[in-house]
């Protein structure tokens, strides 16, 4: 099943001493889709990685990346495989442009080949008025840009992106989201680490839901999805809204409010469509009706919200 | 990537380019052509190079820039790998198919190459001493060699050491140690177990009253024996540097250069003193061997020296790569791959 590519990791684990980072983590990324790894600091998010970037070898379980196991042959998965790390290094003395070129030259482009391709990356990151810049001038966003292109100079099949997008401006994100949404299309198996659930809730396909070194079961997340969660209601005259939810029969404890309007938690869209009917027909004049966390966020949330019940 | 030295290559340059490039480099190399230039100027008064030859003042030359290379060459090679580590860019380097033993061997020619900067920033007054004449094809060939080797070396340490440990001042200081345990902790050692280990001697000396030899004054004393301990200095780079060099003496046996005269006071020291010691007042003089006569019957040491320090930096960097190789298994405690 590994023969097509992607990413296919099966039960891996990895401890430091007596620090278990990844305990047990399945997942698997087909290649033409974006996964989300989601999961609070410190669970794992970061080793995983590196695992799959053939930097650490797990203790136990199977990695595939592009059909190819990483610790026994690295170098065919990293020929394969662009990683952007979290921690942004780059050379000081260097510009932009000799950074790209020499990265190009260490994945085995000639030089020629690796200046033409150091100039297409400038252009698709945006680094055109500091190309010829020494990389220490460079500004925290510029560098995540300067990262990314160098993740992608052998143009891989297979990308791992450690927070990506921390410390981009928006432009720059939008520009991101599409960049990966294009990779995805070129038929790349894109694994994206973030924060910014909203961020990633419009560029994942998927999502690896990922807690103290575990990653979540299929059942879970499911579960998850199909709990209840807060739904954002805002009328024209406020003062209408309460009665009409009585009378909607919302029981009035469940109901409250926040400075962007009323908070009630609703099962699942069928539910949400009844509601929204019952609210219109009792005249309500509704604004605004729609969830009040993303996807990705509620589950994520609802995910940590059982750790912590357990 | 073509071939191993392809990439070890494209490592190295990419090393000098960052380090070659601050003015500070450039500076120092200014400072350090300047200290020898003064340097030239009063060896050539010290030892009236303009008549004599300059044989002294390139031998001066030669040991200065080994004295340099060793007190500047921790300070930039002592962090190669670990340096790179904390500034995150080691790990981004590893995952492109350049193997970690590139890596490492790409970082020790580009240390070398750095501390060769030195040698060829010396290079006008050393040819300037040549002028003076005096100095042998061979003793220019050999102890440029041998300087070579031994800056390879000490870029090998630095490099090494830099991979083994986790922390860059760490790395550093202790490159600065090897260094100084082999530069000057030879010395201290060989002086000290020498000073330790003493011998009696019995000294007769027959008087001469008129004609007749025949009063006889014994005493005796404890003398150090440094020929137990001559093999220590073996592993100094100044002594294998002095010793490898072809001598050079007058016609009276004595030393012309600074090369031969050390390479006489080690070689000097491999015979045991004599325990029992007589002059007669009668007797004619005793022939006192010359500093020539001294170096041609004790043997050289040098090749042992260099062949030890070229093994212990050529395991320097194994160990290095050892464990910097990825996908790594274990992990120094405190050490990060990314």
């Amino acid at each position: 099943m590994t023969i097509s590519g992607g990413i296919d990791v099966d039960g891996v684990a990895r401890s430091f001493g007596d620090v278990h980072a990844v305990r047990e983590a399945t997942l698997t990324v087909r290649p033409g889709s974006v996964a989300g790894l989601i999961g609070p600091n410190g669970s794992g998010k970061t080793t995983l990685l590196l695992m799959l970037a053939t930097l650490l070898a797990p203790d136990a379980g199977r990695i595939s990346i592009a059909g190819h196991d990483p610790v026994e042959q690295p170098r065919e998965v990293r020929a394969r495989m662009g990683w952007m790390p979290d921690t942004l290094g780059a050379w000081p003395s260097l510009t932009v442009r000799q950074t790209l070129v020499a990265a190009g030259r260490l994945y085995g482009l000639t030089q020629d080949a690796a200046g033409e391709r150091a100039a297409e990356l400038i252009d698709v990151v945006s680094l055109e008025p500091l190309a010829d810049r020494p990389n220490r001038v460079l500004s925290r966003g510029q560098k995540q840009r300067l990262s990314l292109a160098r993740a992608i100079v052998h143009d891989p099949d297979v990308l791992l992106l450690d927070e990506p997008a921390s410390g981009l401006d928006p432009q720059a994100r939008a520009d991101l989201r599409e960049l990966i949404r294009r990779f995805a299309a070129e038929g790349k198996a894109v694994l994206v680490s973030s924060h910014v659930l909203a961020e990633l809730d419009e560029m994942a396909d998927t999502a690896v839901y990922l807690r103290a070194g575990r990653t979540a079961s299929a059942d879970a997340v499911e579960r998850s999805v199909r709990s209840a969660r807060d739904w954002r209601i805002r009328a024209i005259d406020a003062s209408t809204l309460a009665p009409a939810l009585a009378a909607a029969g919302v029981p009035a404890e469940l109901i409250r409010a926040d400075n962007l309007g009323t908070l009630v938690p609703i099962g699942d869209e069928d539910q949400a469509a009844r509601l929204l009917a019952a609210l219109v027909g009792s005249g309500v004049a509704v604004s605004s009706f729609g969830p009040a966390v993303g996807d990705l966020e509620h589950v994520f949330l609802e995910l940590n919200r059982e750790e912590g019940d357990s | 990537m073509t071939g191993v030295i392809g990439g070890a290559w494209l490592i190295a340059m990419i090393e000098l380019r960052q380090r070659v490039r601050g003015v500070a480099w450039y500076v120092l190399l200014g400072v350090f052509m300047f200290v020898i230039l003064c340097a030239t100027a009063l060896l050539v008064l010290a030892t009236n190079a303009l008549h004599s030859g300059g044989g002294g003042v390139f031998s001066t030359i030669i040991f200065l820039v080994l004295l340099l290379a060793t007190l500047v060459s921790p300070a930039l090679s002592g962090n190669a790998i670990n340096g790179e580590r904390d500034a995150g860019t080691l790990a981004t380097t590893q995952v492109t198919l350049v193997s970690t033993a590139q890596i490492v061997i790409g970082k020790w020619l580009a240390a070398w190459i750095t501390a060769l900067a030195f040698l060829v920033g010396a290079l006008p007054f050393l040819v300037f001493a040549v002028a003076l004449g005096q100095v042998s094809l061979g003793t220019i060939a050999v102890s440029t060699l041998v300087l070579a080797a031994e800056l390879a070396v000490i870029a090998a340490f630095g490099v090494g050491l830099s991979g083994v440990l986790s922390r860059p001042l760490f790395s550093i200081v202790v490159t600065y140690l090897v260094i100084a345990a082999l530069s000057v902790g030879t010395l201290i050692t060989f002086g000290l177990l020498g000073a330790a280990t003493q011998s009696d001697t019995t000294y007769t000396y027959k008087s001469q009253t008129g004609t007749d030899c025949s009063a006889i004054n014994v005493s005796y004393s404890r003398v150090p024996r440094f020929d137990h301990y001559w093999g220590i200095l073996a592993a100094n780079p100044y002594v294998i540097l002095a010793d490898a060099a072809p001598p050079s003496f007058s016609d009276r046996g004595q030393p012309q250069d600074l090369f031969t005269a050390i390479a006489v006071g080690v070689r000097q020291v491999q015979k045991a003193p004599p325990l029992e010691t007589t002059y007669d007042d009668c007797a004619p003089p005793a022939h006192q061997p010359t500093p020539e006569e001294i170096y041609e019957s004790a043997v050289p040491s040098w090749f042992v020296g260099l062949t030890i320090q070229l093994v212990l930096a050529a395991g320097a960097l194994f160990w290095a790569w050892r464990r910097t190789d990825t996908p790594a298994r274990r992990l120094a405690t405190g050490m990060r791959v990314a």
